[in-house]
């Protein structure tokens, strides 16, 4: 009875171990099942066509082009390696101001009939309809093959307007770029400001102000990111634009001074563990061969606790990259490849956090915003396992 | 952890009795429905009403997939929103329950007083980029746009815009609220709010729809006349077989005590 | 000789002046939130509902929804991972399954809060199809929470001393026997501390939450877990970028800061008088 009792128990206690692997595994199949999906996916809007003159020879277009076009930005086919015709766009919503409703009968039962009459008069059109109401007779229209967004016009592309017509951009370098850049600057300005602390905290305080400070600063590592969100919105942004004398105070600038902040605690804590280790006997060797305190500290310190230091730093990217909520609050979220820091950026997560709730679950916008998520989760795994190495590292040493 | 049990065993057991209902979707009806809801929830003690954002194509998308039982919009249901409602085998209805006034809000420190529909188009396209193209003094444009999935960043861009896209790279807040406080705090900033948003802060401009012949100015009277270009109706949207669930609330919305509060809030009434 | 102990002197100033700047910003933000938030609070704003398009009225429903959460993540997140510390610490023996455990526990603590949100929206929103509510947001907070449980109880369990064990077991106590009666109650004190830790960590999370359960307003207060509830973080978010008169808002919006920073003060003096306690019990 007993040892049933004790199987049991084991049983229950190795399937709970088992708890994160699964939790990690269902995340990666969720995530990059619909992610993944994206690029199955028509580069055109769901349940609509592009439609052009029969006489047109242009056959594939990008999104980009499709926009362009849309945007009146390429005017003439001859650039899309066309004859030379003026481009017409049209959308769908135009055939209700060249036709009445009773043209188009109750339930549109004209309308394919109707669009097929605007496609074939105007030689220079591309038209946006919907694919059910495509002209039954063919003749003399076009409809251009539908094609997927590649990888290509994904990881390559520099426009994010998810829900563009006809045709959505999804180019994922300024969001890329946006993060790294946020996330970098934040380390760079944490990493000095932390490290002094903790040297401050681990050689020159007195207990006194030791046993004071680190409860304080492991207070606010708890801190919800909002709350340093809402403080960066009302006092740092402003700051930051009358200090600083700049179009907008919303910057990349800001989201890095945030997430500095936020990453301060974190930085400051590893970094003042990993020199607390470092051996009496060390220390002591360093002390009576003449070397005063400070020399101690950047010979012998330093140097020991290096890869404890620069665990934490890799953890502190981790964070900046993933963080959420104050970057979206502070940094503008303009999609574009930042030039500088001094200019609004759009990190990942913000992107997610803003879109996914209008996202209608399982359309490309959704699935488009999954990838973002495979794309951070792969960012973050290869930061935390380069974090362990660094400290397994140090292990062996 | 009794107690942890006990407090979820009383969250499980559901109070019967109880009408609730969901409103979802734009985050410009938002305050309207938020203070309605509290208003009618005031008289109808029984009746319980959960008001959540997102954008109105979060609040249609919510619809389609029946987690919500009325659609908030700023904007007309699209074409294959409806089409999926019906695919489904389910009838939107569509109630109109006020009108708002699109105000294009700049600094108070901007000499600018008035643009017109094309240079409006210019400025968020990225074609006009300073404010001295425009009749002002020689500083950067800054334009302020919502995020996609709002109705009225997609009203904006069909009705002033003419169905191009903003410039690339365009600054895109999660809320009206936060381009109202980047505006005010913006020397170079331009944004497009609704009219209740208006406030000291910042300064409407006067839009002209005829080429720069008139200019208006926005407010209740001139959208009420039609003189003032950018108008638009806030919608409710709800399937027919909830029809008995939350039609007491939308003829409440409608009745002369629910169109007050539109007035109060700062939308126009019906 | 003279140059070292200048260098020194003026290494040793700039450390003092960076830890003096640092702390001075740190404090400077909790100073800010809580010079501007004390003044809102009263009984009032946390006992009663939003009024008048939120621009008035207090923060219940979303203190509420926030504890909830709490409530409802602690079931999931608290047994499954102080069973899995046990499992990994005491039972699965230090071979290479645990240490594929740890640094599966390791990347699931590493994983951004927005892929939660991410995941908890497709499996328990959609796919479960649990809607926005109380249980989704629970699951997803509570695999949140998962590593941070997990590591905590480890390491409560790791500082018993092995003679413990040893002893127990030669008693003729069963391993079972041994861990429920002599480990985890030697561990107790230390575990409760990282649970109570981990609550301040899921009352303030907002990217999870933003999708799987949060609401902007409700009056009422939830009737089961399958309501959708408003919640401290997300509220804060909300009326700071949202709303028709931000500068009505903002005096709620500074009370609802520093209620949420409250929280995790009080967590944290709690988690600290508890580990004190246990100290001088030790003794």
């Amino acid at each position: 009875m007993r040892k049933i009792f004790e199987r049991i128990i084991e049983t229950i206690l190795t399937m709970s171990g088992a708890v994160t692997t699964i939790v990690i595994l269902l995340i990666v199949i969720f995530l990059f099942k619909e992610g993944f999906g994206l690029f199955r996916s028509s580069d055109i809007e769901k349940g609509y066509s592009l439609c052009i003159h029969a006489d047109n020879s242009a056959e594939r277009l990008t999104p980009e082009q499709i926009k362009q076009i849309f945007d009146y930005e390429v005017e003439n086919w001859e650039v899309l390696g066309g004859s030379d015709e003026e481009i017409v766009p049209f959308r769908f919503d135009e055939i209700f101001s060249r036709y009445s409703d009773e043209e188009l009968g109750e339930d549109y039962e004209f309308m394919p009939d109707k669009l097929g009459e605007v496609i074939r008069e105007t030689p220079g059109i591309i038209a946006f309809i919907p694919t059910q109401y495509l002209p039954a007779n063919r003749m003399g229209v076009n409809v251009l093959p539908e094609t997927t967004i590649t990888p290509a016009d994904f990881f390559g592309g520099k426009e994010w307007i998810p829900t563009a017509t006809p045709a959505h951009q999804f180019g994922v370098l300024p969001l890329i770029m946006g993060t790294l850049w946020v996330s970098l600057f934040a380390i760079l300005i944490a990493l000095p400001l932390g490290l002094g602390v903790a040297v401050y905290l681990s050689e020159l305080a007195g207990e006194k102000m030791r046993n004071l400070l680190k409860p304080a600063i492991e207070l606010l590592a708890g801190i919800p990111s909002v709350v340093y969100g809402f403080f960066g919105l009302v006092v740092l942004v402003p700051l930051i634009q009358k200090g600083m004398n700049l179009p907008v105070g919303e910057t990349g600038f800001a989201g890095s001074l945030v997430l500095a902040i936020m990453a301060l605690p974190t930085i400051i804590t590893v970094a003042e563990d990993a020199m607390q280790n470092t051996p009496r006997a060390m220390r002591e060797a360093s002390l009576a061969l003449g070397a005063n305190q400070w020399q101690t500290i950047y010979r012998v310190i330093i140097p020991y606790a290096a890869s404890g230091i620069s665990a934490a730093v890799v953890l502190g990217i981790g964070r900046a990259v993933g963080e959420t909520m104050a970057v979206l609050m502070v940094t503008g979220n303009a999609a574009v490849i930042p030039h500088t820091l001094f200019e609004p950026v759009r990190t990942i997560p913000a992107t997610i956090a803003a879109e996914l709730g209008e996202a209608p679950a399982g359309g490309t916008h959704y699935q488009a915003l999954f990838l973002l998520g495979c794309i951070l989760f792969i960012i973050t795994l290869i930061i935390n396992i380069s974090a362990e190495m660094i400290s397994s590292k140090k292990q062996t040493v | 952890m009794k107690r942890v049990i006990l407090a979820v065993a009383i969250l499980v057991t559901s109070l019967a009795g109880v009408q609730a209902q969901k409103i979802k979707g734009s985050d410009t009806v938002l305050p309207l429905s938020q203070k309605e809801a509290e208003n009618y929830m005031k008289a109808h003690s029984s009746q319980a009403i959960t008001v959540t954002g997102g954008g109105s194509g979060v609040g249609l998308s919510a619809l389609i997939e029946g987690t919500t039982d009325i659609a908030q919009s700023s904007r007309k249901i699209k074409f294959d929103e409806k089409q999926k409602i019906q695919e489904s085998g389910k009838t939107v209805k569509e109630v109109i329950i006020a009108y708002d006034a699109l105000a294009v809000i700049i600094n108070p420190a901007n000499k600018v007083t008035k643009l017109t529909r094309e240079q409006l188009e210019g400025i968020f396209t990225g074609k006009i980029t300073n404010w001295k193209e425009v009749g002002g003094e020689d500083v950067k444009i800054i334009p302020y746009s919502r995020e996609t999935s709002s109705g009225t960043y997609e009203f904006f861009k069909e009705h002033v815009l003419k169905n191009k896209n903003y410039k690339s790279g365009i600054m895109s807040m999660p809320a009206t609220g936060a381009i109202v406080q980047s505006v005010s705090q913006t020397k170079g900033a331009i944004g497009y709010v609704g009219l209740a948003y208006l406030n000291k802060e910042v300064k409407a401009i006067h839009v002209s729809n005829d080429k720069g012949k008139n200019y208006v100015a926005p407010s209740v009277a001139t959208a009420k006349d039609g003189t003032y270009p950018i108008v638009r109706p806030l919608y409710y949207y709800y399937v027919t077989k909830s029809e008995k669930l939350v039609r007491p609330f939308i003829d409440y919305v409608l009745s002369p005590a629910g169109q007050k509060t539109v007035a109060e809030v700062g939308f126009i009434a019906l | 000789m003279k140059r070292k102990q200048i260098e020194q002197t003026i290494a040793f100033t700039i450390f003092r002046l960076l830890g003096i700047i640092v702390v001075g910003i740190l404090f400077w933000i909790l100073g800010f939130i809580i010079y501007q938030g004390i003044g809102v609070i009263n009984w009032e704003f946390l006992t009663t509902s939003p009024t008048d398009g939120m621009t008035a009225g207090g923060i219940f429903p979303a203190i509420v929804g926030t504890l909830c959460l709490v409530a409802g993540s602690a079931v999931i997140a608290f047994p499954l991972g102080i069973l899995s510390a046990i499992y990994t610490s005491e039972y699965a023996g230090n071979g290479k399954i645990v240490r594929f455990i740890r640094v599966m526990t390791n990347n699931l603590g590493a994983i951004p809060s927005i892929i939660f949100g991410l995941f908890g929206m497709a499996l328990f929103v959609n796919t479960l199809g649990f809607g926005d509510s109380i249980i989704a947001g629970s699951l997803t907070l509570g695999l949140l929470t998962l590593p941070l449980v997990i590591r905590t109880t480890e390491e409560a369990l790791k500082a018993i001393p092995d003679s413990f064990r040893t002893g127990s077991l030669a008693l003729g106590a069963s391993k079972w026997q041994t861990i429920s009666r002599i480990i985890l109650p030697m561990a107790f004190p230390n575990i409760i501390t990282g649970l109570i830790l981990s609550i301040g960590r899921i009352s303030g999370e907002t990217a999870p939450i933003l999708f799987t359960v949060a609401a902007y307003f409700l009056p009422k207060l939830p009737n089961s877990i399958f309501d959708q509830v408003m919640a401290l973080p997300y509220h804060l978010y909300v009326i700071v970028t949202s709303g028709t008169d931000l500068e009505a808002t903002r005096p709620i919006a500074y009370g609802t800061a520093l209620v949420l920073i409250l929280i995790v003060l009080v967590m944290n003096l709690l988690a600290s008088f508890l580990r004190k306690k246990l100290r001088v019990k030790d003794k």
